[in-house]
């Protein structure tokens, strides 16, 4: 913004691009605009970029200190039992942790804690503030920003389960002895980081879909939020009413729910197919399903019933979940609108 | 010198009517039912009314599934639920996204705006939360007692409940995620592990509240009625008045240099 | 007799100084504030608002400061930047509920003759969310406009105006300031600030680098010299003889006439008119090419940068 005048241009112009074509010989150089001639990196790569941001932004990285808060506290909370495990381990007793069930109901609140509060940090910030164009006039197809973000939230969720079982894995391996002791540990984990993968894909799916229908992060956190929670209530309470109508068998007053202990009946070993119907209401009681169908054991202090051959049903029910909500994400940015 | 046509005098008015203006009310009443957000909060009490309705036909006798319908779900998961949504919305929606600055350039007093924000969001979450409370435990068989004390615990907790998230609201833009966390974890889960961790707890002034007028073990309720509506009231005002304060030093944060 | 105080106000976001040491007394009439991104426009205008609290210093309003005091909005009225306003209200809903806010007696009235004066009668019964930015300026104004306020602070009024909303708006706040409002707002589209206000506070990164009539503020900048473009009949005779006049610093013959470059305003004014009369040059035209508001601006932000 310079209100200088003066410079006297030869032939009186001020032009910059190409030459002034006053005499012959005479040239005005442009030294202005030059082109990028160099390596550009392909669409693996922006997708890359995307998903690493995008994973860093799941835990609050890159944006303040108070959106660390949320994601970190979770995490730490939910690695606790692994280091209380390790402890009492420690002290000769018992483990009071598994690999493949952990502590159930904690980690369902605390990964719907997560998905709420972080999956809006991904998909909701965009459309809030209407980046999007940004990020398509870029040499990606409109199927890479879902890509890269569903990519970095698996991640993300991938981490918060897999990263306590790990650390159950070390307090156990510190606390038994022989090659032979380790080598059951190992196998025993296994199958935990599995049932972590499983949740891990599945949460990520549905809470990145919910979160993509609005831009008001406020509002995605309560829709996601209320997805998980009323579907885990309503399938916890169906499996309650239905084996209660078995074999009532000694009350084992076991966990704590949300709002009150839960007195749980051990469940006899043939449950109805209402009480396998039911554990289809909610992913959480789905993962459990799932698991138990692939060879896990029945947690007590879980409500779902081992499902046995209708496990299969859980598996496709579960599959069908996350094909609806991966379809759902990508074309919700088919057409790139800006809210 | 202006304004003489329009603006009359302002007429004394009432100490109550004083704390509630209708104006800001019925804003935020338009605002917080406005078309999608209403059914974000319908839709739990819509399945509480159903579930009851269906267990009453499959199971009509009572055996447990009242208490866990009315406790787990009603009590434990949608009252704190519509509170958080509702409450952290009433005034931190427009925080937000900033139309807060056209009401707060006005000269009602912040008390107003922060009591009667919190009055509708109070309000809003009894209608969607206490109400089909009742309603379900009315249909659900043997319960009335129950019903009615966890009715009554409901509108307790819709009011301390939308106090706290209101307050929330004014201090931090990420309200409802630190809502969030203290519902689920603090209260579903740390605050039945370790006693005396019930007196920071809402849910457990509701159902020591809940508790006294319909005894039942069931309710695992920790506080005696007297400590619980102490605590509640406590809990309340220092929560509204916090609120307040905070709001009469609403600060816009300008983009700097 | 001014209205708004501000003495010695410093603003400061940790090591960021948005605000720095500025000492300002604004009256009635329309005053513009003007200065670059980032200058500390909005800051200033959020803490004569009362949106923000002076790190030091106190800013008044009537000598009642402005911080943690609702009641100075019966005379004050605001228009933000932030284009946010309730979108599922119309037009005409928003300025009333406005108005009741404010205890009007009258809301209606006051409400139609603000929506009027802004001239959205036509689309006050529209959802706001259907606006153009130009619309929710407007209706914004008329909300702030709508308790007749002797204060008006309008932080970039003019955004997304289209030029016919903007003469418009213009014409309303000369009036209004001709009524003997104060009126302050904000600004970086030059034109805008150069027809509208007589008085510019000049703000360059949150000091105030100039206050008064932009021309008298061109005067003082001695250091600089005035340029003129010089139309005549015979140009090349009235360079030679310019260039022996002491007053004179350079002279530039272009296609379109001379360039004077003088460093005595005041004597190249009173002599030139003789000077062509008695050499018989007719003077065909005579115009300063840098009192613009422009190039004031410009000389101060780089001799800020100085």
């Amino acid at each position: 913004m310079s209100a200088n005048t003066s410079a006297p241009m030869t032939g009186g112009q001020t032009g910059q691009a190409g030459p002034a074509g006053v005499g012959a010989g005479s040239v005005i150089h442009d030294l202005g605009y030059r082109r990028y001639d160099g390596l550009r990196l392909g669409r693996a790569q922006i997708v890359r970029a995307l998903a690493w941001h995008s994973f860093r932004a799941a835990f609050g990285f890159g944006r303040g200190a108070k959106a660390k808060i949320v994601p970190l506290v979770a995490l730490v909370a939910l690695c606790l039992p692994a280091i209380v495990n390790a402890f009492a381990m420690s002290r000769g007793n018992a483990r009071i942790v598994d690999y493949d069930t952990y502590t159930p109901t904690f980690r369902d609140l605390l990964m719907t804690v997560f998905v709420a509060v972080q999956a809006p940090e991904l998909v909701s910030r965009d459309l809030r503030s209407r980046v999007l164009p940004l990020y398509f006039a870029r040499p990606i197809k409109t199927i890479d920003y879902p890509l890269a973000k569903y990519l970095a939230f698996t991640g993300a969720c991938l981490v918060m389960m897999e990263l306590p079982l790990l650390l159950l894995y070390g307090g156990s391996i510190a606390n038994v002895h022989g090659g032979a002791a380790v080598w059951g540990q190992t196998r025993a984990l296994i199958p935990g980081l599995l049932v972590g993968l499983m949740w891990a894909v599945v949460l990520a799916a549905i809470s990145l879909f919910l979160a993509s229908l609005t831009g008001r992060r406020a509002f995605a956190t309560g829709a996601v939020a209320i997805f998980f929670l009323l579907t885990f209530t309503l399938a916890e309470i169906l499996l309650q009413v239905e084996s209660n109508l078995n074999q009532v068998g000694p009350a084992v007053p076991v966990q704590t729910g949300p709002g009150g202990q839960i007195v749980k009946h051990v469940l006899p070993p043939a449950p109805d197919v209402a009480e396998k119907v039911s554990g289809l209401f909610s992913p959480f009681t789905l993962f459990d399903g799932v698991r138990m169908w692939l060879g896990g054991a029945a947690d007590p202090a879980d409500g779902v019933a081992n499902p046995g051959a209708f496990g299969v049903v859980y598996a496709l029910v579960l599959i069908a979940i996350l094909a609806l909500c991966l379809y759902g994400l990508a074309a919700r940015y088919r057409k790139a609108r800006l809210a | 010198m202006f304004a003489a046509n329009f603006r009359g005098d302002d007429p004394p008015r009432p100490p109550m009517q004083a704390y509630f203006n209708p104006t800001i009310a019925a804003l935020t009443v338009r605002a917080t039912l406005g078309r999608r957000r209403a059914f974000l909060f319908a839709l739990p009490a819509v399945v509480l009314i159903a579930l009851t309705l269906i267990l009453r036909a499959s199971h009509p006798q009572a055996l447990v599934w009242p208490d866990r319908v009315l406790g787990d779900f009603g009590f434990s998961v949608l009252l704190p639920l519509t509170a958080l949504i509702v409450g952290t919305g009433v005034l931190g929606a427009e925080i937000d996204d900033g139309s807060a600055i056209h009401l707060l350039a006005t000269p009602v007093r912040r008390s107003t705006i922060v009591v009667t924000k919190f009055a509708v969001a109070a309000m809003v979450t009894a209608v969607f939360a206490a109400v089909p409370e009742l309603l379900a435990g009315l249909l659900a068989p043997d319960s009335s007692g129950l019903a009615v004390a966890l009715f009554v615990g409901a509108l307790v907790g819709s009011v301390i409940y939308s106090a706290v998230f209101v307050l929330a609201s004014v201090l931090t833009s990420r309200a409802i995620a630190f809502g969030l966390l203290y519902v689920l974890i603090w209260e579903g889960v740390l605050s039945n592990l370790v006693g005396g961790a019930r007196i920071l707890s809402i849910a457990h002034y509701c159902l020591g509240i809940a508790n006294a007028l319909h005894p039942d073990v069931g309710l695992h309720a920790g506080l005696t009625l007297g400590t619980s509506v102490t605590l509640g009231i406590i809990v309340t005002v220092g929560a509204l008045t916090i609120a307040s304060r905070r709001l009469s030093s609403f600060a816009i944060q300008g983009e700097p240099a | 007799m001014s209205v708004i105080k501000i003495e010695n106000v410093s603003r400061w976001y940790g090591n960021v100084v948005a605000v720095n040491d500025i000492t300002v007394d604004i009256g009635p009439g329309v005053t513009g504030l003007l200065g670059p991104n980032g200058a500390g426009k909005s800051t200033i205008l959020h803490m004569i608002a009362g949106f923000l609290a002076p790190s030091r210093g106190s800013l008044t309003v009537h000598d009642v400061p402005t911080w943690h005091n609702p009641d100075i909005y019966r005379t004050l009225g605001l228009v933000p930047e932030r284009d946010s306003v309730y979108a599922f209200l119309t037009g005409e809903e928003f300025v009333r509920a406005t108005a009741k806010l404010h205890r009007l007696g009258n809301p209606g009235a006051a409400t139609r003759r603000a929506i009027e004066m802004t001239e959205m009668s036509s689309a006050a019964d529209r959802r706001i969310a259907t606006y153009s930015k130009g619309m929710r300026q407007r209706i914004k104004v008329a909300a702030a406009l709508v308790h007749d306020p002797e204060i008006l602070l309008l932080d970039e009024p003019f955004n997304g105006m289209d030029p016919r909303q903007r003469i418009h708006m213009m014409e309303l706040l000369a009036k209004l300031g001709a009524e003997g409002r104060t009126i302050l707002f904000s600004s970086h589209i030059l034109e805008e600030v150069e027809k509208l206000s007589g008085t510019i506070q000049v703000m360059v990164a949150g000091r105030l680098a100039a206050s008064g009539d932009f021309r008298e503020i061109r005067r003082l900048m001695t250091s600089r010299p005035h340029v003129f473009n010089v139309r005549s009949s015979d140009d090349r005779r009235l360079a030679a003889l310019l260039v022996g006049r002491p007053y004179t610093t350079a002279v530039e013959l272009t296609a379109k006439g001379l360039q004077v470059r003088t460093s005595d305003f005041g004597a190249f004014c009173a002599q030139i008119a003789t000077l062509t009369r008695d050499q018989k040059i007719a003077l065909r035209e005579l115009l300063p090419t840098d009192e613009s508001l422009e190039s004031v601006f410009g000389y101060l932000i780089s001799s800020q940068g100085n």
